[in-house]
């Protein structure tokens, strides 16, 4: 008799107690302003959210420890593009998310499609792109009008956005004689590198991995390779001084402070060019897509996914919170805290357009999205990359012998993974 | 007056009152690491990725043979040897010689005693992250110093050897004052009059030094070195934050290495075999200090 | 004579301390620069203002991590000095055959990285529900605190002579009051200095706290990381933050050191 009025107890206290969500997401003002909205959203469905923000690295290795096919510490992870194919199979695929009670299921016209293949493995969806990352080119408008006509008589054509790669060695070339230099690299040791490995290879007609059948092949064309390497040597030649160890901070201090003419740029880090307090140049910038390779014009896409682990057990809840920040709304609010947005009806927003003119540039970039190799083990393979495109673009090796050891050593890889 | 280990007890076996002052410590340190050592012990012998379950095998002393097998491991180890063998010697007679140096009563001594430590307190992030800032070309404060006194700007962190001084010379920086402090405590604990006597016996200041203090202090500056180089044997985060282990591999420390193979490359098994590795020369390098230098005996 | 030598001392003192805290004004200046300013080359041009510090504060969960920080700080430091202590006082006064295995034992848990105890620890506070909560830290870090503690004040402990405890146990004292009445005091220099290092250890430790902690026991160091941003750190708001919680630890130490008076031992010993 006393058990079951335990049983009644516990079974009439599970149903009165709200369902609590456990999310994990990476730090930044994006996600600081969604924390602070989040009061909203449990107010209107009385679902509770424990919100943890972790710095991005912290975030994958938490995600790791944390989830897996049997148990899971949380109900929505934040996943980075690059390892959804490592996690693939502990993600509930996106068709299988349940409807939104609250808050619309966003599709694939309410999100760019090329953001959702980010989230994609062998062809299913397993997650919800929240953010359109992807890599945006910047130019400087205010040299453009300063130099237009000593620009026209030395070349022969108009100074503008860089539209060609071919442009762009003439238009970087010209401003490093002015003192200005022409061009921002990407040099340190760090994903970063890879991604401007993938950008050059790719803009000169080469990948590196394919899957076919099932099988990993590495398909880098050695004599585009060796191009994209000796283009990239060339521009070194016109960006400043200590270019050869560039990160993000170096690149963007330099960028603000008026060095550099023109290069690329992940929209989240825009906000900090546009702000008169980092930077000189605020205001004072183009955005458009990426220059054209000899090849084709492509840029490299790094979007944040949402997903739901298949062991979750608050599948709906999880969904529901999902739905909600992705929707216009609070879209709208987000933005204004530094959301890079990935649903057209916000890029293409006419209010938004003058305060935030990268975001045309954004969806017109990701009509060129490519993403970097897609494989299970994709961080041995990125440092790989990273290692010899480094090396070859900063001189310490010959461009030959930097794709033959990344081809021998990628191999290798594969090899050790039974591919 | 004596130094050197006093012993009471000469029954064999664990005296009970010995129990009383031993087993909190045991109980604590027990508790919460018994598992967690031997359960990196037993991931050793497995390939573990820690994302696919599936993938788990019982592979017993292969990680072991791959890391002997394994170029990448031996650099490492060679990075992280050298980087001991430079950095602490010269952090201990940094340590030493101030430490002498402070060794009277001056006006604001205690003050700068604790100001001076603060690069050791300081989180490990924000000073690897600072030295990066530093060192930058045409902005870094460091350069801007070296050019104003006329010499040319480095891109320290873009050269193999340049960036793996640079990550010496900032745990020099960082922990000098730590080797201080303990020699510091320990030279408060030399009765001054033996130093007054040997001063009035004509004995000049490097003979006091050289045969009365450094052998008096040779237990604490071997515990300094010992405790010193277990921490830098597994030194992380300034070095992460300052290079992510590069440019190439140039200053991927053995620790680093440990951390891209469980982290990055999610290879638990193999990161845990290295661990136990790195522990076993820790432990063996112990054991040269200890038995030099002290008698626990 | 004698004072005039030690006003040099002192500007000796001082010299030493700008040259090695350069680094550190510079993170304190960032402090108070605008990010523009920060990458500006002269470090000490610039125009002044608490941005910075405001952005800090309202970061939600920067007090949180400091209260939890000062919390499992403190509590870890009282625990593995007086657990710590003790062990290193059976271990330096009784002689007993496991003795040395003992020693090296507690030395091995220090020995392994962080990162591969790590998940392990998780697995050990998950099951016992411990996850997110502050005695877990403070649990984690006695493990490899009491060690650093057992084998930092090992040669203090040897170099403090027999005479007093024989001379205390004929006059009818038990064991555990000469250690805590006597043997406690006299080894001063040591206990403050471990305490010092146990201290800073505890505060600045990342790993253990990522792993165990969440949303409630969050440390300082995890909130202030969130500053190295995904792409680019905050720099500004990372110097700020790290400039802000060195207060606690800098007071802490200035008020243990005044304890660290040189010739206390001298005077105990003739006595």
């Amino acid at each position: 008799m006393r058990k079951f009025s335990v049983l009644i107890t516990l079974l009439i206290a599970t149903f009165l107690i709200a369902t609590t969500i456990n999310v994990l997401v990476w730090d930044d003002a994006h996600t600081e302003a969604v924390k602070s909205l989040i009061k909203v959203f449990e107010k209107e469905t009385g679902i509770k959210v424990n919100f943890e923000m972790l710095p991005s690295r912290s975030v994958l290795e938490k995600t790791a420890i944390g989830v897996s096919s049997q148990k899971t510490d949380y109900d929505l992870v934040a996943i980075d593009e690059p390892f959804i194919p490592q996690f693939s199979d502990l993600l509930l695929p996106y068709d299988e998310w349940p409807e939104g009670s609250k808050y619309k299921k966003p599709s694939l016209k309410v999100v760019l499609p090329e953001a959702f293949r980010a989230a994609e493995w062998k062809g299913v969806i397993r997650g919800l792109p929240i953010n359109g990352n992807v890599y945006v080119w910047m130019a400087r408008k205010d040299l453009i009008e300063k130099y237009q006509d000593e620009f026209k008589k030395e070349y022969g054509y108009d100074l503008g956005f860089p539209d060609t790669f071919d442009q762009l060695i003439d238009m970087a070339k010209f401003f490093t004689k002015k003192g200005i230099y022409g061009f921002g690299p990407f040099t340190i040791k760090s994903e970063g590198a890879t991604c401007e490995a993938i950008f050059m290879f790719e803009s000169f007609g080469t990948s590196v991995l394919e899957l076919k059948d099932g099988k990993y092949k590495v398909v880098l064309d050695k004599e585009k390779a060796v191009k994209a390497i000796e283009f990239y040597k060339e521009l070194l030649k016109y960006s400043p001084p200590g270019a050869t160890a560039y990160g993000h901070s170096e690149r963007i201090a330099a960028f603000n402070q008026g060095k550099i003419f023109t290069m690329f740029q992940w929209p989240a880090i825009i906000p900090s060019h546009e702000n008169p307090d980092e930077s000189l140049v605020a205001g004072k910038i183009l955005y458009g897509p990426p220059p054209a390779g000899p090849e084709k014009r492509v840029a490299i896409r790094g979007c944040w996914i949402l997903a739901i682990p298949k062991a979750s057990k608050n599948k709906k809840a999880a969904a529901e919170f999902a739905y909600w920040w992705a929707s216009k709304e609070m879209g709208k609010k987000l933005v204004k805290a530094g959301m890079t947005p990935v649903r057209e009806d916000l890029l293409l927003d006419p209010e938004l357009r003058s305060e935030k003119p990268w975001f045309v540039a954004i969806f017109q970039s990701m009509k060129y999205a490519v993403a970097r190799p897609r494989f299970e083990k994709y961080p041995e393979v990125s440092d790989v990359i990273q290692r010899y495109w480094i090396s070859a673009v900063t001189g310490q090796i010959t461009p030959e012998e930097a794709i033959d050891k990344m081809v021998e050593e990628i191999k290798n890889v594969l090899r050790k993974y039974g591919y | 007056m004596s130094s050197g280990s006093m012993v009471i007890k000469r029954k064999p076996g664990v005296a009970p009152q010995a129990l009383y002052f031993l087993v909190p410590a045991i109980i604590l340190v027990g508790f919460v690491l018994i598992f967690p050592i031997i359960f990196a012990f037993f991931l050793s012998t497995f390939k573990w990725p820690l994302v696919e379950t599936e993938n788990r095998q019982f592979i017993f002393v292969d990680n072991y043979i791959n890391i002997f097998k394994d170029k990448e491991f031996w650099h490492a180890l060679y990075l992280q040897i050298g980087f001991i063998l430079i950095a602490i010697p010269i952090e201990l007679v940094i340590g030493f010689s101030v430490a002498l140096l402070f060794n009277r009563s001056f006006p604001f001594a205690t003050l700068i005693r604790s100001l001076l430590l603060l690069p050791v307190f300081v989180l490990p992030v924000l000073s690897g992250l600072t030295w990066r800032l530093m060192l930058q070309p045409e902005y870094g404060p460091l350069n801007y110093l070296i050019s104003k006194l006329g010499f040319k700007q480095l891109t320290w962190l873009a050269d193999p050897k340049l960036a793996y001084t640079a990550i010496i010379i900032q745990d020099i920086w960082r922990m000098w004052p730590f080797m201080f402090m303990i020699i510091y405590a320990g030279l408060t604990t030399i009765p001054k009059d033996l130093i007054e006597a040997a001063k009035l016996d004509g004995a000049r200041f490097r003979d006091r030094v050289f045969k009365i203090i450094i052998p008096l202090l040779k237990p604490t500056i071997a515990t300094a070195l010992l405790l010193r180089i277990i921490d830098a044997l597994r030194i992380f985060s300034e070095v992460f934050i300052m290079t992510e282990g590069g440019p190439g591999n140039a200053t991927t420390l053995l620790s680093i290495y440990i951390y891209r193979q469980a982290f990055r490359y999610f290879n638990m098994g193999y990161s845990s075999a290295m661990a136990i590795v790195l522990m076993l020369i820790s432990l063996i390098i112990a054991l040269a200090i200890v038995s030099k230098n002290f008698e626990v005996e | 004579m004698k004072k005039i030598t030690k006003y040099l001392i002192m500007f000796a003192a001082i010299a030493i301390l700008l040259i090695e805290l350069f680094p550190i004004i510079i993170i304190f200046l960032n402090g108070f620069k605008r990010d523009i300013d920060i990458w500006s080359g002269n470090p000490f041009q610039f125009k002044f203002t608490l941005k910075s510090y405001k952005k800090i504060f309202e970061k939600s969960d920067f007090l949180i991590g400091l209260k939890n920080s000062l919390i499992v700080g403190l509590a870890n430091t009282v625990i593995s000095i007086l657990a710590g202590s003790m062990a290193s006082y059976g271990i330096s006064r009784y002689k007993f055959k496991s003795r040395k295995f003992l020693a090296y034992s507690f030395l091995i848990s220090r020995m392994i990285p962080q990162i591969s105890l790590a998940v392990p620890l998780y697995m050990l506070f998950r099951s016992m529900g411990l996850t997110d909560t502050v005695i877990a830290l403070i649990l984690a870090y006695t493990s490899f605190n009491i060690p650093y503690v057992v084998w930092l004040l090992l040669p203090f402990f040897n170099s403090i002579p027999i005479e007093f405890e024989e001379a205390a146990l004929v006059d009818g004292c038990s064991r555990k009051q000469i250690f805590w009445k006597i043997f406690f005091p006299l080894a001063a220099p040591g206990i403050i200095v471990a305490s010092i290092f146990v201290f800073i250890t505890s505060w600045n430790e990342f790993i253990y706290a990522l792993v165990l902690t969440g949303i409630r026991s969050k440390t300082a160091p995890i909130v202030i990381s969130a500053f190295l941003g995904q792409f680019a750190p905050e720099w500004g708001q990372i110097s700020a933050a790290g400039t802000f919680v060195l207060i606690p630890i800098f007071v802490f130490t200035l008020a243990l050191q005044k304890y660290l008076i040189k010739g206390l031992m001298a005077g105990g010993i003739k006595g």
